[in-house]
């Protein structure tokens, strides 16, 4: 899981741009399931035929990042954020665009932080004028804050993007128990999430499921003054039963708590008061699904050093393969 | 009366239509016997929507959709006064500044009745709100009556209103054009006299192609949802109009678009990211044959792509929308060169997509 983590973390996914990654999981993915398709918004679709219930796992591909607006004269690179951007996070960081072309995201000099926001951002790829950047790099072009993974004391890492690359990576750990599974199941790598849940809409409306569960990551409670959460990092994987885009279904919410306790799993309830993730398109796409969804706990969400706890991964993997493999 | 125009006469006819938001039946009535002749099968759109199929030569079984939205921004009656004033809610967004002295035609379609927004003499405003404009329950629409029994005879609360505005052309050689409503009439134009020359050679068709012409973008509301569920396209091109931000005192780097250099391809705003082969397709057609077309710069906006692209299980999207200054008031200008950039534009990348198919 955690070899395909340090792939996956280095192809860039910036919302809208996902084809390499999806092929390069396709790549994997196709040594384990039976049909991987790309849909047309870009999903990778990934299908295991069983005798159960259609059960279908999504985690999205996508990573925040920049898209270029255009060039001034000085060379320098304007852009708009694509997706939750915090630019007090951003400031100063090294980026990368998508042809290997980097630059140091830079505010206007003597800006307040309180004043920070895309319009008052350039970035300085370091070229010398207008021509020569544009040589360099487009409108339309995507970047993102250059990528890394980092092991801290224990258990834990930290790096970027782990949302929600890490839940990609359990995924494709799942597949490889792809032999044990009782249920119909399809694996979706879906896209444009951190844009507003766009991708994975029409993916579970192709796929029809009876069941949908999103894998995604979830703040916790016990960081630096973190609001007060009951998800702590460490606490094992997190069971979703409301965030502010879905309320998840609770019969089954309930069987993924029995799985995880038959299979000494360790779990953790979560409540987020903000964010949302693929489950609320799920539950609402063509005629409507029982939806629930596994967290990742994770500190620093958004930044260029989201960090984890690798157990609790562990734990989200296994509770992947028990629910993939007991009869629903 | 025979209705059916061509050219900048298709155009300003369009524009002239009254058609807000939700009340879009002259339009599509004026659309109707403009397509006349040029289909071979209308499909039934429940949202009030004209949705014309012209078929294919069978020899692919994808579908293509053109879209283009027929309402403008508008307004509704929301209480007549006792002083026979109308009270109204926008629904053209906050900006109030685009509404004192304008004239407006308001009511429903059977039923219109000429007014003007009317707001308080400058010298009976605070000194310093003089250069503020006037919060929206401060402008009255005037249709001329002197007490609330009279207004009722003409306008009903529930009435819909739009600017009343005419079709000018203006500028070297007529070069600019303004009217109300160019977004999207420039849109549905296009479509017009693209179905007209589609459907004259349609032998070499290979996809089959409906034509969307839709309700209710300017609310969000996407009465292209229903229609884009129903056809279930493979890929779809939408006709648009975007800001462009290109007068002075914006600054270099906050310009969307500019006129004159062809209609504008987007990458992504802020309710879709395009399909990157079919927008590159664009690209390419345009540099392969010459016409001009733009990258938009800016990520702004929304549009129809958005419900289309969600729709059933995935749609290919890319748009191509006219700059279009002073969007959303009673004077939307265009170049007249961009409208015909964009139709030559439209007719190669289908005819590029009818050879890849």
């Amino acid at each position: 899981m955690l070899n395909y983590l340090r792939e996956l973390i280095k192809i860039q996914s910036v919302s809208g741009s996902e084809e390499k990654l999806a092929l390069y999981i396709k790549g994997e993915m196709e040594k384990y399931f039976d049909e991987c398709e790309i849909d047309p918004m870009g999903n990778l679709i990934c299908h295991k035929a069983g005798e159960g219930k259609k059960l279908l796992f999504c985690a999205h591909m996508d990573e925040i990042g920049f898209i270029v607006t255009t060039v001034d004269d000085k060379g320098f690179v304007h852009f708009a954020p694509v997706g939750g951007i915090d630019f007090v996070a951003a400031a100063y960081s090294k980026v990368v665009f998508e042809n290997g072309i980097r630059g140091i995201m830079v505010p206007e000099e003597g800006l307040k932080s309180d004043d920070f926001k895309a319009e008052k951002f350039i970035v300085d790829i370091g070229a010398k004028d207008k021509k020569q950047a544009e040589r360099l790099v487009k409108t339309g072009d995507t970047f993102a804050v250059e990528p890394s993974y980092t092991r801290l004391r224990g258990s834990r890492i930290c790096g970027r993007p782990i949302d929600d690359k890490i839940a990609c990576a359990i995924l494709m750990a799942a597949a490889r128990e792809a032999d044990k599974f009782e249920n119909d199941i399809t694996f979706v790598f879906s896209v444009q999430e951190e844009v507003g849940i766009r991708g994975s809409k029409v993916a579970a409306f192709r796929c029809r499921p009876d069941y949908g569960i999103a894998i995604d990551v979830t703040a916790t409670g016990d960081g630096h003054g973190s609001k007060p959460m009951a998800v702590s990092l460490g606490g094992g994987a997190a069971i979703k039963i409301k965030d502010s885009s879905v309320i998840c279904d609770g019969a089954l919410v309930k069987k993924m708590e029995q799985v995880a306790d038959e299979k000494s799993i360790k779990w953790q309830r979560e409540v987020l008061t903000f964010g949302g993730t693929d489950t609320a398109s799920i539950q609402m796409a063509a005629a409507g699904c029982k939806v629930g969804a596994i967290s990742v706990p994770t500190r620093y969400i958004h930044t260029a050093n989201e960090t984890i706890d690798t157990n609790d991964a562990q734990a989200c993997l296994e509770l992947v393969v028990a629910l993939a493999e007991t009869k629903l | 009366m025979n209705r059916k125009t061509e050219g900048i006469d298709l155009l300003r006819a369009l524009c002239l239509e009254f058609g807000p938001s939700g009340c879009e039946d002259r339009v599509a009535d004026l659309i109707k016997e403009n397509i006349e002749g040029s289909y071979d099968e209308l499909i039934e759109d429940r949202m009030g929507g004209v949705v014309a199929l012209i078929r294919g030569n069978g020899k692919t079984d994808k579908k293509l959709m053109l879209n283009a939205h027929m309402d403008e921004v508008g307004f509704m009656v929301r209480e007549i006064r006792d002083d026979g004033l109308i009270c109204f809610s926008s629904m053209m967004g906050p900006d109030t500044r685009i509404m004192a002295g304008r004239k407006v035609t308001v009511g429903v379609p059977e039923r219109l009745t000429r007014g003007v927004m009317a707001i308080k003499p400058v010298h009976t405003v605070d000194r310093g709100d003089r250069d503020k404009s006037a919060p929206i329950d401060e402008i009255y629409i005037d249709i001329g009556a002197s007490s609330k029994e009279e207004a009722e005879k003409y306008v009903k609360i529930g009435d819909y209103g739009t600017f009343e505005s005419d079709f000018v052309q203006f500028g070297e050689n007529g070069r600019m054009l303004k009217a109300k409503a160019l977004d999207d009439r420039l849109g549905c134009a296009l479509m017009i006299e693209t179905m007209r020359k589609i459907y004259a050679n349609k032998d070499n068709l290979t996809y089959d192609v409906y034509f969307a012409f839709t309700c209710r973008e300017e609310l969000g509301m996407g009465g292209v949802k229903c229609t884009a569920h129903k056809v279930r396209p493979d890929y779809a091109l939408v006709f648009e109009a975007t800001a462009v931000a290109d007068i002075h005192g914006v600054p270099e780097v906050s310009k969307v678009a500019v006129r004159g250099e062809g209609g504008a391809v987007s990458i992504m705003d802020r309710h879709t990211v395009y399909d990157k082969e079919l927008t590159q397709l664009i690209l390419d057609v345009s540099k392969e044959k010459d016409i001009p077309c733009q990258i938009k710069k800016y990520v702004s906006g929304g549009n129809d792509a958005s419900h289309i692209q969600r729709s059933a299980d995935g749609v290919k999207c890319a748009v191509i929308s006219a700059p279009c200054g002073y969007i959303h008031t009673a004077s939307d200008v265009v170049a007249l060169s961009d409208y015909e950039s964009m139709c030559e534009l439209t007719l190669a990348v289908l005819e590029r997509m009818n050879e890849n198919a």
